[in-house]
C-alpha cells in the first residue's frame, strides 16, 4: 500500500478497536431489540415469526402502562428539577471560602461514589417502620413518641425512592456547577458591587449566565441518567405494588426476565429509547453547534 | 490572621455558613453513619422495637463473621477484575480512538462524535434484552468476560470525551517533531503524548474503574453462579426474601464502598472539569 492512501485509511484503523466494541456491544443489541420488538418471541426468548406492531399495541393496551409512563416523566422530572436547584445552592455555599471546605467537599462526594443498590438498601433501613434508623432517631429526640409508618401507600415509597434519587443526583450538579463557578473573574463582582448591585442582582445578572453552560450539560446527561435508573426502584420496591412503583426500565426488566414476556419487553425499551432519543438530540446538536464555533 | 475587622453582619453570615454546611455534612453522612452502626449491632439488637441509635453491645465481630457467611472475598476478587479489566479494554480502544478524534481530519468524524454523545442514552438497562441475546450467541453469559465487554463499550462514550479533550489541550507540536525525526505515530503516542496526559488519563482510568465496580443491572441479568458475581450483587445474599441480615449486609457493603470513595475523592476535581470542558469547549 503506497503512502498516500495509507494516509487516508490510517484514521479509521485508529478508531476500529471502538468502533467493533461498541458495534457488538451497543449497535448489535439494539437491532437485536428493534427486531424482537417487531415479533413474536416466546418465552425462552427465540424469535418467531414478524408481527408488525402487535407487541406496542399490547403493551399499550395493558392497564398499568399509563401510570407506569406518568411514574416515569413524574420521577425523572422531579428527581431532575430538584437536585439540579439543590445542587446549585449546595454549589454556591461551597464557592465560599471557608476553613473546612476541603473536607466538606470530600464528604459530599460521598453518595456520587457509592453504588446505587448499597444506598437503596441503606434507605430501605432507615425509613422501614418497625425497626428503621429514623422512628429511632426521631424517638431519642424525642420528636415522636410511637413509631411512624413512613411508607403508608405505594406514593409514599415512591417519593421516598425519589428523595432517594435526589440525594444521590446532587453531587454531580453541585460539582459540575462548582467549576464553573470557580471560572468566573471575580472582578465582576467587584465591579457590580461599585455599581451598587445588591446579591440577587448579582446572582442573576452574572453568576447564573455564567454557569449556564454547566447548568445545561449536568441537566441533559441527568435526563438521561435518572431515566435510565434502574437499581434505587429495583432494590426498595421493585416495582410494586401492582406497578404503582415502576417506570419504564423496572417495568420492562420485570415483563422480560420474570414474566417471560421479552416481546413486550423489547417493544417498552424502544419506547424507551425513542423518548431519550428526542432529549439527547437536543443536547446533541448543542454540543455539535458549539464544536463548530 | 486578620488584616481588617469583620463587622457583624459578616460575623452573623459566617456563622450561618458553618451551621448550614455542617448540617449538609451531617445529612450526607447520615446513611453511612446507620450502615457503620447497623452493622455493629447484633440480629436481635436491630430488629428491636425499642431500638437505639448506637449498638448497646457492639460486635466488631460482624466485620470479621461476614467473611465466612458468604464468599465476599470470592466477590471482591470478581469485582476487582471486572473493574480492571474494564478499565484496560475501555483505555485500549479508547486512547486511540481519541487520539484519531484529536489529531486526523477524516471523513465521518462528526458523526462519530455525534455517535459518541448519544450513546450515552443508552443505558445497559434499556438494552438488557438485546445484550442478553448478544451474550447468548458468543457463549458469554455467567461469564465475567462478558461483563468486562459489556462495561468497557457502555464506558467508550465517556473515555473518549475525556481522553479527546486532555488531548486537544496538548500542542501537537512535540509529537510531530517527532514524527519528523523518524517516529512513528504509534511511538510518538506512547513516548511523547501519553506521559504529558497522564494526570487526565489518571482521572478517566479511575472513572471507568468506579463506574463498572459500581455497575449492578447487566451483572444481576448476566450472572447467575454464586461464584461469579461481583460485590453489588452478591451481597445481596444477606437481602433475602424471607429474612434479610442487615447487619451483615452493613458491613459488606461497607467494604465494597470503602475503597470506591476514597478513589474518588482523588480524582473528584479533575473529574468534573474534564466532564464540563469535554460537553462544553469539545
Amino acid at each position: 500500500m503506497n503512502k498516500k492512501k495509507f494516509r487516508k485509511v490510517e484514521p479509521y484503523i485508529w478508531m476500529a478497536p471502538s468502533m467493533i466494541l461498541m458495534g457488538i456491544f451497543i449497535i448489535i443489541p439494539i437491532f437485536v431489540i428493534l427486531r424482537m420488538s417487531l415479533s413474536k418471541v416466546t418465552r425462552a426468548g427465540i424469535v418467531k415469526e414478524f408481527t408488525g406492531f402487535d407487541n406496542f399495541l399490547k403493551v399499550i393496551h395493558t392497564s398499568a402502562f399509563p401510570m407506569v409512563l406518568k411514574n416515569t416523566v413524574v420521577w425523572t422530572i422531579v428527581v431532575v428539577g430538584l437536585s439540579t436547584l439543590l445542587g446549585f445552592i449546595l454549589a454556591l455555599i461551597l464557592n465560599n471560602k471557608f476553613k473546612g471546605r476541603k473536607i466538606a467537599r470530600a464528604i459530599i462526594v460521598f453518595p456520587w461514589a457509592t453504588t446505587l443498590v448499597i444506598q437503596a438498601s441503606v434507605w430501605k433501613f432507615i425509613i422501614n417502620t418497625d425497626y428503621g434508623t429514623l422512628n429511632t432517631l426521631l424517638k431519642t429526640l424525642g420528636i415522636i413518641e410511637k413509631n411512624i409508618n413512613w411508607t403508608p401507600t405505594a406514593g409514599a415509597y415512591f417519593a421516598w425512592e425519589i428523595a432517594c434519587g435526589i440525594f444521590v443526583t446532587i453531587p454531580f450538579v453541585c460539582f459540575t456547577v462548582l467549576s464553573g463557578l470557580q471560572s468566573i473573574d471575580s472582578t465582576l463582582y467587584e465591579a457590580a458591587t461599585v455599581d451598587g448591585c445588591n446579591y440577587w442582582q448579582k446572582l442573576f445578572k452574572i453568576t447564573i449566565p455564567l454557569v449556564k453552560p454547566q447548568l445545561t450539560i449536568s441537566t441533559i446527561l441527568n435526563i438521561i441518567y435518572v431515566f435510565n435508573s434502574f437499581p434505587i426502584i429495583w432494590t426498595m420496591t421493585k416495582g410494586d405494588p401492582a406497578s404503582k412503583t415502576d417506570t419504564i426500565v423496572t417495568y420492562l426488566y420485570k415483563l422480560a426476565f420474570y414474566n417471560g414476556k421479552k416481546g413486550e419487553a423489547a417493544a417498552v425499551s424502544v419506547i424507551g429509547f425513542l423518548i431519550l432519543l428526542v432529549c439527547s438530540s437536543v443536547y446533541m446538536i448543542s454540543v455539535l453547534r458549539k464544536e463548530e464555533d | 490572621m486578620y488584616t481588617k475587622k469583620l463587622t457583624t453582619k459578616q460575623i452573623i453570615l459566617k456563622i450561618l455558613l458553618y451551621f448550614v454546611v455542617i448540617d449538609i455534612c451531617i445529612f450526607t453522612l447520615y446513611p453511612y453513619f446507620a450502615m457503620f452502626c447497623s452493622a455493629l449491632k447484633s440480629r436481635a439488637e436491630i430488629f428491636s422495637v425499642n431500638g437505639t441509635i448506637l449498638p448497646v453491645e457492639p460486635m466488631w465481630s460482624n466485620f470479621i463473621d461476614v467473611w465466612k457467611r458468604a464468599p465476599l472475598a470470592q466477590y471482591a476478587i470478581n469485582s476487582l477484575l471486572i473493574a480492571g479489566g474494564s478499565t484496560l479494554l475501555a483505555m485500549l480502544c479508547g486512547i486511540p480512538a481519541a487520539y484519531a478524534l484529536s489529531r486526523m481530519k477524516f471523513k465521518g468524524k462528526t458523526a462519530f462524535l455525534g455517535f459518541v454523545i448519544v450513546s450515552q442514552m443508552f443505558a445497559p438497562v434499556v438494552l438488557v434484552i438485546g445484550i442478553y441475546k448478544v451474550m447468548a450467541v458468543l457463549g458469554f453469559t455467567d461469564s465475567i468476560v462478558g461483563l468486562i465487554f459489556v462495561n468497557a463499550a457502555f464506558n467508550q462514550a465517556f473515555t473518549i470525551w475525556l481522553l479527546r479533550g486532555t488531548f486537544m489541550s496538548i500542542s501537537p507540536e512535540m509529537e510531530q517533531a517527532a514524527t519528523i525525526d523518524g517516529c512513528t505515530r504509534i511511538q510518538a503516542l506512547i513516548r511523547i503524548l501519553l506521559p504529558v496526559a497522564a494526570p487526565g488519563i489518571v482521572t478517566t482510568l479511575i472513572f471507568i474503574f468506579i463506574n463498572a465496580w459500581n455497575e449492578y443491572t447487566v451483572a444481576l441479568t448476566l450472572i447467575s453462579t454464586d461464584t461469579s458475581k461481583p460485590l453489588t450483587v452478591g451481597i445481596n445474599i444477606f437481602n433475602g426474601y424471607n429474612m434479610i441480615e442487615w447487619q451483615y449486609l452493613f458491613a459488606a457493603s461497607l467494604f465494597a464502598i470503602l475503597p470506591v470513595v476514597i478513589l474518588f475523592m482523588g480524582i473528584e476535581k479533575n473529574l468534573t472539569s474534564g466532564l464540563t470542558a469535554g460537553g462544553v469547549k469539545g
